[in-house]
């Protein structure tokens, strides 16, 4: 009896050791992030991620991290090595989790960086690989409130282009904001941005 | 239950402190400087750590025995280190550059590409359909580029003094045996295959890799789209016609569908041209695609098929009259591929392709028939070994059946024609020493049936980068063609045509800009020769014609110095001599021009949502025979100029209208000249002017995408 205990309680505290693992070197990471050191962000997630092998989360913060500080970049050749990298990332996580609402939102945003980047030339390249991006994400998860509210903002941006009436994306990113609203974590390491982004288009709506 | 605590707290104190190894070491370039911010981890484990600004780092992990240190960082090459972790101290780690990174060297030298896959582009998928002078036709665009010459009554790829037979044009690596439409005398051709199928296009004027063969001057490489974005339908809506598409995709499958009816007629009563039109030219073309992709590969089956018609009488200066000229050509093209990856390190490329071309002629009193059926079939493997090394190695056979039937009053029917069977194999590796050194070295052996003989191919090509922007490549290349239907339908015991190009290359690219200089040498040799005006059933050939083209090709592209302005400007400098056909002796051809120059300017007004364009190309005169005057080729025509203008206006996302306008200032060009048979009573020949059928083109077209809530729309299609 003694001797299963000991092993019971040896194994518990193993598998406690484990989590906690995972959630300080999450926490550790969105710290550097948040402290703006976006190298050592990116770098953590991917170690995490090798340990993880089943999990697509950090390779999903991983890819994160990179489009995100890609943004507004001028270098061609930084940008193309970071979206290379990130491309990785999101690759990988898809062999892990396919048809995931959140990755192909975060892939529509890579491409994003590109047209952002020069519009000229990506802009119709690439805004139709974005919009069947976005279509594919509302099909899988037509109440996440993220797919909702970045397929609403991406049209938003097509249709102020053109002069036109954008009330019914505005509508959209309402629906998102109740979505965000009652929207439930399945952990606390899932992704969960996006809602003060849809709050200030909506104040832009008024 | 105090020992059992006792046990547990010695467990977890040893779970925290017990067997924990130092890891330490330092990262550093070949050069031997640090690199900060390495990611440096065990794989599998969470025990890592990211180097510091003098490369060096440090962690602890309480694995044992044999793990993989992988250390990775962005445009570097990634380097997995095997070892006992016991041993992992004091590591010397050399990451080498990643080769693949946008500023590494390119292997320049000949090609243009277009395509976003490729570093420096020349030519972008969507220029195609926005620079004024090419209305939709990639062949139009690559003609802006330099190394083309200007044959405006011909519409075909002319490169570097070669004849248009010699540029061959490839869909996914497959060859295409009649590219280009049928046309009347006078009036430019234009591609057959639709610019909204490709997203990639090289195109090379010398010294292209030893996939390609049977082209002496250049080859033209389109790349289908691999997967296409969303289910739509498209309607265009022209002034010469009218256009209806649609795609569907299901699963791993998608299948696109277009078809087309071209109908000069009513443009024709509006604007009248030079020609006498009993039927006006009319084109109904259809074409299909499907794709399913496979989890190792990609499956891709092209088909189209074109029928054009068309009955005009054109002015002839010993015909009064005029000659009649009546066409029905039918055209069918077949295209598959399969591109797969066999292993982690190796892939394949399939494919077959199979053409039947039609065509009925009635010229005069004459009636010519001919039938034409090829094949290309094409098996290619390509071992990746790193970044920096790979192989790849294949086979293609060619085969074509020709058939001709030639009809006159009072001749009963003659047939004649030929088969042709040719097969080829290739060898190529491509190496990157460093980030600024690589070397791509290649052999193509052919063989033929008619010639009995072997040709070896040699290619070689090589690029070094000077400075962070800059680069200089060289290429030498051997190249055989098998000469062309119309000599091989009446006459196959010749030697094959062979050229040899030598190329420098400068190329320059930074921010928004491109510079690209090139000076080549061609040579020609064994080109066919003949003894009657055109090559006829009995005239006498020989392979005794050479001939050599030099000259120097300038590219300047900006995107970046004019705000919503993105232009480029070509210059290409053209001497070429050559001894073939049926010329007297050496001479410049009239498909070659010495000097030609391009502009195209494109400006995006941003209140209009509108992009205008201009494209203005200047040629200086080609050459011809005045039979009045001593020589052969002995007089030039007048320079050609052409100014083209053209308007996209968005009118929402899914709606363009679209204008253009050829030859907007009306410049009379003159192409070349026709003189009479016979001297008239002064003793001189007279002559006539050879203009194009009209001096100005006018365009507008209404293109409409219906996709589901959609933002694409047919710009790409224009």
């Amino acid at each position: 009896m003694k001797k299963i205990m000991t092993i019971l309680v040896l194994s518990m505290s193993l598998t406690l050791t484990a989590q906690g693992t995972y959630e300080k070197g999450m926490q550790k990471a969105f710290g550097f992030w948040s402290s703006g050191k976006t190298t050592e962000a990116a770098n953590l997630f991917e170690r995490i991620s090798s340990a993880e092998k089943n999990n697509w989360l950090p390779l999903y913060y991983a890819a994160q991290v990179r489009v995100l500080s890609s943004f507004g970049l001028k270098d061609e050749t930084v940008i193309t090595a970071n979206l290379k990298a990130a491309q990785k990332n999101i690759d990988q996580a898809f062999e892990i989790s396919n048809n995931n609402a959140e990755l192909l939102v975060l892939q529509a945003l890579l491409h994003t960086v590109w047209v952002a980047f020069d519009g000229a030339t990506y802009g119709p390249k690439l805004s139709g690989t974005v919009y069947g991006l976005y279509a594919k994400a509302h099909k899988i998860a037509p109440n996440n409130p993220r797919v909702v509210y970045a397929k609403a903002e991406w049209e938003m941006g097509g249709a102020k282009f053109f002069g036109k009436d954008i009330t019914p994306f505005c509508k959209d990113i309402q629906r998102s904001l109740e979505l965000f609203a009652t929207f439930e974590l399945e952990t606390p390491f899932h992704p969960n941005w996006g809602k003060e982004r849809a709050e200030q288009i909506a104040n832009d709506c008024k | 239950m105090k020992k059992i605590l006792f046990i547990l707290f010695l467990v977890l104190a040893g779970a925290q402190t017990y067997c924990q190894t130092k890891i330490n070491g330092n990262v550093v370039d070949v050069k031997g400087n640090p690199i900060v911010g390495v990611n440096i981890y065990l794989e599998g484990t969470y025990d890592g750590t990211m180097s510091d600004e003098n490369g060096s780092f440090e962690f602890s992990t309480s694995e044992t025995g044999t793990q993989k240190l992988r250390c990775s960082f962005i445009s570097y090459e990634t380097k997995i280190i095997l070892k006992k972790v016991s041993e992992m101290k004091g590591l010397k780690i050399k990451l080498r550059e990643d080769v693949s990174s946008l500023d590494a060297v390119v292997l320049a030298a000949g090609t243009f590409n277009a395509g976003d896959n490729s570093k420096v582009t020349a030519l972008k998928p969507l220029d195609v359909v926005t620079t004024a002078s090419a209305l939709g036709d990639p062949i139009a665009a690559f003609q802006t580029m330099p190394g083309t010459s200007t044959v405006a009554e011909d519409g075909r790829l002319f490169v570097r003094g070669g004849t248009a037979e010699e540029t061959q044009i490839f869909i996914d690596g497959i060859r295409v045996f009649t590219p280009y439409a049928a046309s009347a005398n006078n009036t430019p051709t234009r591609g057959r295959y639709s610019p909204f199928l490709f997203d990639g296009m090289t195109f090379s004027t010398g010294g292209y890799s030893a996939e390609y063969g049977q082209a002496l001057s250049g080859v033209l490489l389109l790349n289908t789209i691999n997967t296409p974005e969303q289910e739509k339908t498209d309607i265009g809506i022209m002034s010469v016609g009218g256009a209806v598409g649609n795609t569907q995709i299901w699963c791993a499958n998608s299948l696109s569908v277009n078809t087309s009816y071209i109908n000069l007629k009513p443009y024709l009563n509006v604007f009248e041209d030079r020609n006498k039109w009993v039927q006006p030219f009319q084109v109904v073309a259809g074409e299909a695609v499907y794709r399913r992709s496979f989890s190792n590969g990609l499956l891709k089956l092209y088909t189209a098929f074109d029928s054009t018609n068309f009955e005009l009488i054109q002015e002839d200066i010993n015909v009064e009259e005029g000659i009649s000229f009546k066409l029905k050509n039918h055209n069918f093209y077949l295209n598959s591929s399969y591109k797969g990856v066999l292993s982690a390190n190796w892939s394949v490329l399939a494919g077959l392709s199979f053409t039947a071309a039609n065509s009925a002629y009635a010229i005069s009193k004459s009636e010519i028939e001919n039938k034409e059926e090829s094949i290309h079939a094409k098996l290619k493997f390509n071992r990746f070994f790193s970044n920096r090394f790979q192989v790849s190695f294949g086979a293609d056979y060619f085969l074509t059946d020709f058939d001709e039937f030639y009809k006159e009053e009072h001749i009963s029917e003659v047939a004649y024609g030929f088969q042709n069977k040719f097969g080829a194999v290739y060898g190529e590796f491509n190496v990157f020493f460093s980030k600024s050194l690589a070397l791509k070295g290649g052999i193509r052996a052919g063989y033929h049936r008619f010639f009995e003989r072997l040709k070896i191919s040699p290619r070689v090509s090589l690029a070094y980068k000077t400075a962070e922007n800059s680069q200089v490549s060289l290429a030498y290349g051997d190249f055989y063609q098998n000469p062309t239907n119309a000599i091989l339908k009446f006459e196959q015991d010749l030697k094959t045509p062979k050229s040899q190009h030598y190329i420098v290359n400068y190329q320059y690219n930074n921010d928004g800009k491109i510079l690209r200089t090139e000076l080549y040498a061609k040579k020609y040799l064994n080109l066919v020769k003949y003894d009657t005006e055109l090559p006829q059933y009995n005239s006498h050939y020989t392979s005794n014609g050479t001939g050599y083209a030099k000259g120097l090709d300038v590219f300047w592209r900006d995107n970046k110095s004019i705000k919503n302005v993105d232009y480029w400007f070509s210059y290409s400098y053209l001497d070429s001599q050559r001894d073939f056909k049926n010329y007297e002796k050496k001479a410049q051809p009239n498909f070659v021009n010495k000097h030609n120059i391009s502009l195209v300017a494109k400006y995006w007004l941003e209140d209009w949502k509108s992009q205008v364009g201009l494209s203005y190309n200047f040629a200086s005169g080609r050459t011809y025979t005045d039979p009045n005057k001593q020589g052969f080729l002995n007089q030039k025509t007048k320079a050609y100029h052409s100014l083209s203008l053209n308007w996209a206006y968005l009118i929402s996302q899914q709606k363009i209208l679209y204008f253009s306008l050829n030859n907007a200032l009306g410049t009379k060009n003159i192409n070349g000249y026709q003189f009479a048979n016979n001297a008239n009573d002064f003793g001189q020949f007279e002559k006539r002017a050879l203009r194009p059928a009209a001096d100005r083109f006018f365009f507008v077209g209404f293109f409409w995408t219906i996709s589901e809530k959609g933002t694409d729309n047919q710009l790409d299609k224009l």
